[in-house]
């Protein structure tokens, strides 16, 4: 090795030595609890991810206990915002609503208040959800509001629940470029599945049938069985109602879409309804 | 001569007698009408007694006062004083006034239902005192047949109005008697009905059990023969299931002896691993490349069972 080839070595190793000796102080390490406490988060919301909305409900209340003996009661409150949006999943909107209801921190004010209004529409209270959208609207009525899209789309729901078809398509369409812009690819369906179901009632076919199939293209994408068979149970419907030339076959193949789709994700309700619609078709 | 002077003898005679005889007749009549004033009370000793009375209703003069159930006197005088009360005075043999106290007093009531009216004097509990004469005593009025008759009548009218009440109810054709007898009247009619029903179910309940009790049978002899087959098979097969078992044990004996240790180096090891993981996220440069576990956001869907576009019923 020559010596200039060993000058360059050395003065790598002094850059090296110099570079970590000046870079930051090495922090302190993370107490045990808090990243067991972060790990479970992490992997309710990994199971969330998969579907597995039982197995995300666990691992978030168990975050939220964590959390709570840490005294940490914003993390708590996050864990248990989405242990409720986890029972909503699972279709236990009872207990999802009293979870969400015990979140008291003002930064997840909006989200909590959006959960109690789904899980309040999911239980049928239409009565109960006119407060909570009011004050909705004071705490995120500003264009600025992150979470205004999907105020829109549950005021829209809300309307329809209240047989109101004219504001469910204004507050639908209304919702429809703030989700676009926030690429919230499942409430775009979620709005497009809407404005059909309002189509369908103003007895607009044309219209509610694209909006239908806008929305079974989406939910055919993001894989989501139960709302695709809920699509073709729609289209099915549209079918059935427009009344044109071989409607009735295509309302019949949707309804055998719809049919099939339920039985092989094991939704039994959705089949059995499937299944009753197409002997209505029938006859 | 001597005829005039017996004349004379004769007729002295007689005017002595008759004299003896007017003697006699006065002392006798003294005597009868002492008697009489003896007996009617002339000659005892009487006190006065007197009250105050309201009304001078049933008071009369000669009224008699009693003790105890004895005529004892009588009333004197009934005189309307001046504030319009009755003043009354009784006078009574002075032998009672030994059963009269000061704190006695009068009450007037009548001889049985209707009988005449009486005064009767009660003694007071204080019996060392007694009354002087002249004394005025409390006065008291029993209630007679027409109180009575008034009470009763006060007590009677609630009953006769709730009678009256209760008579109306029962005579209502909507929720009286006559709509309970034809509600009893049309449950009677329900219920022979459902005893037809009944023993017409019951007939052919029993016609079904017969039924089922023939394929029971024929149940029975296939369970019979099935029992058969199973019978000549199943020793085979325990011995079968012996061998596996036992196979099963050995196996498990194997792995008592061995996977314990083996678990416990596995459980080292991934702890050695976890800890030079942790060391390596943590040490320069590597955890400049790692981020930091931050909570994550969950995909949010508003309609996760596609339920809100139903139709609202």
């Amino acid at each position: 090795m020559r010596r200039a080839d060993l000058f360059c070595l050395q003065l790598l190793a002094m850059s090296l030595l110099l570079v970590g000796c000046g870079s930051s102080p090495k922090p302190p390490p993370e107490p045990r609890l808090r990243m067991q406490a972060q790990e479970v988060e992490t992997i309710g919301a990994r199971r969330y991810a998969q579907g597995d909305y039982s197995a995300a409900a666990r691992h978030f209340a168990e975050g939220a206990r964590l959390q709570l003996s840490l005294d940490d009661a914003a993390a708590a409150s996050r864990n248990r915002l989405q242990q409720a949006q986890s029972e909503l999943a699972l279709g236990q909107a009872q207990l999802a609503l009293e979870h969400a209801s015990q979140v008291r921190e003002d930064s997840l004010q909006v989200q909590a208040l959006l959960l109690q209004v789904q899980a309040q529409l999911t239980l049928g209270r239409v009565d109960a959800v006119n407060p909570l959208l009011a004050r909705l609207t004071t705490l995120c009525g500003s264009a600025s509001c992150t979470e205004r899209g999907r105020l829109l789309l549950l005021q829209a729901r809300a309307a329809w629940a209240g047989g109101d078809v004219a504001l469910t398509l204004g507050q639908a369409e209304a919702a429809l470029p703030i989700l676009r812009a926030q690429q919230e690819e499942r409430e775009i369906a979620n709005a497009w599945r809407l404005i059909a179901a309002a189509r369908l009632k103003t007895a607009d076919t044309v219209a509610a049938l694209a909006a239908a199939r806008t929305a079974l293209d989406i939910d055919r994408q993001l894989a989501l069985p139960e709302k695709i068979a809920r699509d073709w149970l729609l289209i099915g419907d549209i079918e059935r109602r427009a009344g044109k030339a071989g409607a009735k076959s295509e309302a019949q193949s949707a309804y055998l879409r719809a049919q099939s789709v339920a039985q092989a994700a094991g939704l039994q309700e959705l089949a059995k309804l499937a299944t009753k619609a197409l002997m209505e078709s029938s006859q | 001569m001597s005829i005039l002077i017996e004349q004379d003898s004769d007729v002295a005679l007689l005017h002595r007698g008759t004299r003896r005889f007017l003697l006699v007749s006065l002392l006798a009549t003294v005597a009868i009408v002492s008697a009489i004033f003896l007996r009617q009370g002339l000659f005892r000793q009487t006190a006065e007694l007197g009250f105050v009375a309201e009304s001078a209703q049933d008071i009369s003069k000669g009224l008699s006062v009693k003790i105890a159930g004895f005529r004892v006197g009588s009333v004197k005088t009934v005189t309307l004083r001046a504030d319009g009360k009755v003043e009354v005075q009784m006078e009574i043999d002075a032998d009672y006034m030994r059963f009269v106290t000061r704190d006695a007093v009068v009450e007037l009531h009548k001889e049985g239902l209707v009988g005449s009216s009486v005064l009767e004097i009660m003694p007071g509990p204080d019996k060392t005192r007694l009354a002087a004469n002249e004394a005025k005593l409390a006065f008291t009025r029993n209630d007679g047949l027409t109180a009575m008759a008034n009470a009763l009548r006060d007590k009677l009218m609630p009953v006769l109005g709730d009678i009256k009440v209760i008579t109306g109810i029962l005579a209502d054709p909507q929720k009286g008697l006559p709509a309970t007898l034809a509600q009893v009247r049309e449950t009677t009619t329900s219920l022979n009905t459902l005893l037809q029903t009944g023993n017409r179910q019951v007939g052919d309940i029993g016609q079904a059990a017969t039924r089922v009790l023939g394929k029971a049978e024929q149940d029975l002899v296939q369970l019979d023969r099935t029992l058969g087959t199973v019978n000549s098979r199943l020793p085979a097969l325990l011995d079968k299931t012996q061998r596996i078992v036992d196979h099963v044990e050995k196996v498990a004996a194997d792995a008592e002896s061995s996977v314990p240790p083996l678990l416990h180096d596995g459980g080292a090891v991934a702890a050695d691993v976890r800890e030079i993981v942790t060391g390596a996220k943590t040490a320069w440069p590597i955890k400049n490349f790692i981020e930091a576990p931050v909570p994550q956001k969950l995909k949010a869907d508003s309609d996760p069972h596609a339920e809100g576009s139903v139709a609202p019923r």
